[in-house]
């Protein structure tokens, strides 16, 4: 597949659990663990399985959504106006959207849970409150979604059909996206432990939104390369050779030779996955220390790779990136770094995610 | 400006046609079985998709308002205890991969979009954005049950899939995307509107999002 160009980043933001960028990073670094056990159908009851929501939202639907303050917060980051115009597109991506609504319209029979509960009906909301105006292109496709909103705005702007380029992401938890993780008993009571070899593996959920202002010129840093790859193989499980990780990876270590790396890895707690993610890393970019968030942060779904990218770049702008939160030794590779690193001696960071499907995205970041 | 030629195209406009009758209608364009499996509009999207003989190097491109709307009024119906078949097929872009990992076929990019009034535009803009030799650009809906009720669903069933190349020769269609001002007001173009466009062969001419006009010429 042809590497999309580079293009800038004029500015990131996310709001997790721990807070936003800066304040999540500073608590990963101090190993802190924002995932808790709850009710996996929340006011339902259920088994208590590791969740994690932002500040003051409960879990639990209302109408209208009770996440619209967190997304409020993250837009008032963002510098100027006209977002969603014919010159400043908006790409959001999102896995879940509003759908939560209508799980809380079928057990409750609410009907004002309806107006959020379709993609096209939540995002048109969203971008009411946001202010946004039309020109709002809306992706979805699972757990690489906000890759596909970051590569499709790169292209954008380079055909030169945008001046700056709003890619924004959220994924919040809620009863029927739990309930579905847990039927497929990849969420149940443990805890995550990202690239861990142990017995049985586990992932945790959590809240997450995040937001990437791209332009051609301006920005301290530089996506260098992006990649997709899809499997095609399974709905819920990989190629058992690795084939479609290696395939995604593959064109960025061409890109990034010479370069100092470090890698974000999706690392959600599965172990097959979670194996074949780490030897396809290490094989890519040997010697190349690996690490993963979501044992902290549980996985946000359709947001995380905006939400990691944000944190990344808080990372480098930093200098120091948090370790494999919630891992433990003995890990799949030797190169699972569960410390915090110093980005003394490295010049950019490959972030990976993974999705349904046998979905895989990949993108190279640096220093512009 | 970007553009592409329209290479073939198929449309599969089934109206009301329940999911049984769909199910037996298309059972023999299918492994042995493997429709049982499959959503209403995976089958449709699976058999638009076949007719244009997907290959690994083509970027696929997927736009649905509404996608498994059957499985996910299942999924809803299962809870307490959630389904996890209904759960994996409810998700975007489930009714691509049921017909792609039917046929083991991996690719590189792939760009599922939602929306309503102007996701065909911004479905080709994805399309015509692509650096593939091929894009298939592909989408549909399944009409709902009690979501239809809640005016939450589509309310017919239908699906379509275009092959997109780089060279004129033997083109049905020239699909073009301009960048406009943001001053031209854009109108509303669906999937619906965009799939009786087809089937009509109606020419295209529209300021179909913010900034975009679209065009659609058949050769």
């Amino acid at each position: 597949m042809p590497l999309a160009s580079a293009v800038r980043l004029e500015a990131t933001g996310c709001v997790t659990p721990l807070g936003n960028a800066p304040s999540t990073h500073a608590a990963l670094l101090r190993n802190e663990v924002a995932l808790r056990p709850a009710p996996v159908l929340g006011a339902d009851g259920g088994e208590p399985v590791p969740m994690a929501l932002v500040a003051g939202r409960s879990f639990d639907e209302t109408a209208p959504p009770n996440w619209l303050p967190p997304l409020q917060s993250l837009q008032a980051e963002l510098a100027g106006e006209g977002w969603g115009t014919a010159r400043r597109p908006v790409f959001v991506t999102s896995s879940n959207f509003g759908v939560g609504s209508l799980y809380a319209y079928r057990r409750h029979g609410d009907a004002a849970h309806l107006a959020y509960g379709t993609p096209s009906t939540c995002v048109d909301w969203l971008a009411g409150q946001l202010g946004w105006g039309a020109n709002v292109t809306t992706l979805s496709h699972a757990c690489v979604s906000a890759h596909l909103g970051l590569l499709l705005a790169t292209r954008v702007l380079q055909a030169g059909f945008a001046d700056r380029a709003l890619v924004f992401s959220f994924d919040f938890i809620s009863p029927f996206v739990a309930g579905g993780f847990h039927a497929l008993k990849i969420l149940n009571s443990g805890f995550p432990s990202p690239y861990a070899e142990r017995a049985s593996g586990s992932i945790g959920l959590g809240d997450g939104a995040a937001y990437a202002v791209l332009s051609v010129d301006r920005g301290d840093f530089v996506l260098e390369a992006q990649s997709l790859y899809n499997e095609m193989h399974h709905f819920t499980s990989n190629r058992a050779d690795g084939a479609g990780f290696a395939a995604c990876l593959a064109p960025l270590s061409a890109a990034a030779r010479g370069r100092r790396l470090w890698l974000k890895g999706h690392g959600t707690g599965t172990l097959e996955a979670g194996r074949l993610e780490s030897t396809a890393l290490c094989t890519a970019f040997p010697d190349t220390p690996l690490v993963g968030w979501k044992g902290s942060l549980g996985h946000t779904l359709g947001s995380c790779g905006l939400v990691e990218l944000a944190l990344a770049c808080e990372a480098m702008r930093q200098g120091r990136a948090p370790g494999t939160v919630g891992g433990a030794s003995p890990s799949f590779q030797a190169n699972v770094a569960l410390d915090p690193l110093s980005l003394e001696q490295t010049d950019g960071v490959v972030c990976a995610s993974n999705a349904f499907g046998g979905a895989h995205a990949a993108f190279l970041l640096a220093h512009a | 400006m970007l553009e592409r030629y329209l290479q073939a195209v198929s449309v599969n406009d089934v109206g009301l046609e329940d999911p049984a009758g769909t199910r037996e209608r298309l059972k023999e364009r299918f492994p042995r079985g493997a429709t049982r499996r499959m959503t209403q509009l995976g089958m449709l999207i699976g058999v638009a998709l076949d007719d244009l003989c997907p290959r690994n190097d083509d970027t696929v491109v997927y736009a649905s308002a509404y996608a498994e709307t059957r499985a996910l009024e299942g999924y809803l119906d299962s809870f307490p205890s959630a389904s996890p078949t209904l759960f994996q097929t409810s998700i975007h872009p489930s009714a691509v991969q049921q017909a792609l990992i039917g046929r083991q076929l991996p690719i590189g990019e792939f760009f599922p979009l939602t929306g309503r009034a102007h996701l065909v535009a911004h479905a080709f803009q994805a399309a015509l954005l692509a650096p593939a030799p091929r894009v298939l650009l592909c989408g549909g809906e399944e009409r709902g049950t009690w979501l239809l009720e809640q005016r939450v669903a589509s309310e017919r069933t239908f699906a379509f899939a275009l092959a997109l190349g780089l060279e004129p020769a033997g083109a049905l269609a020239r699909v073009s995307l301009q960048s406009v001002a943001n001053d031209v007001p854009a109108g509303a173009l669906g999937l619906p509107e965009f799939c009786d466009a087809l089937r009509s062969r109606q020419t295209l001419d529209i300021v179909a999002a913010p900034g975009l006009r679209l065009c659609l010429v058949w050769v």
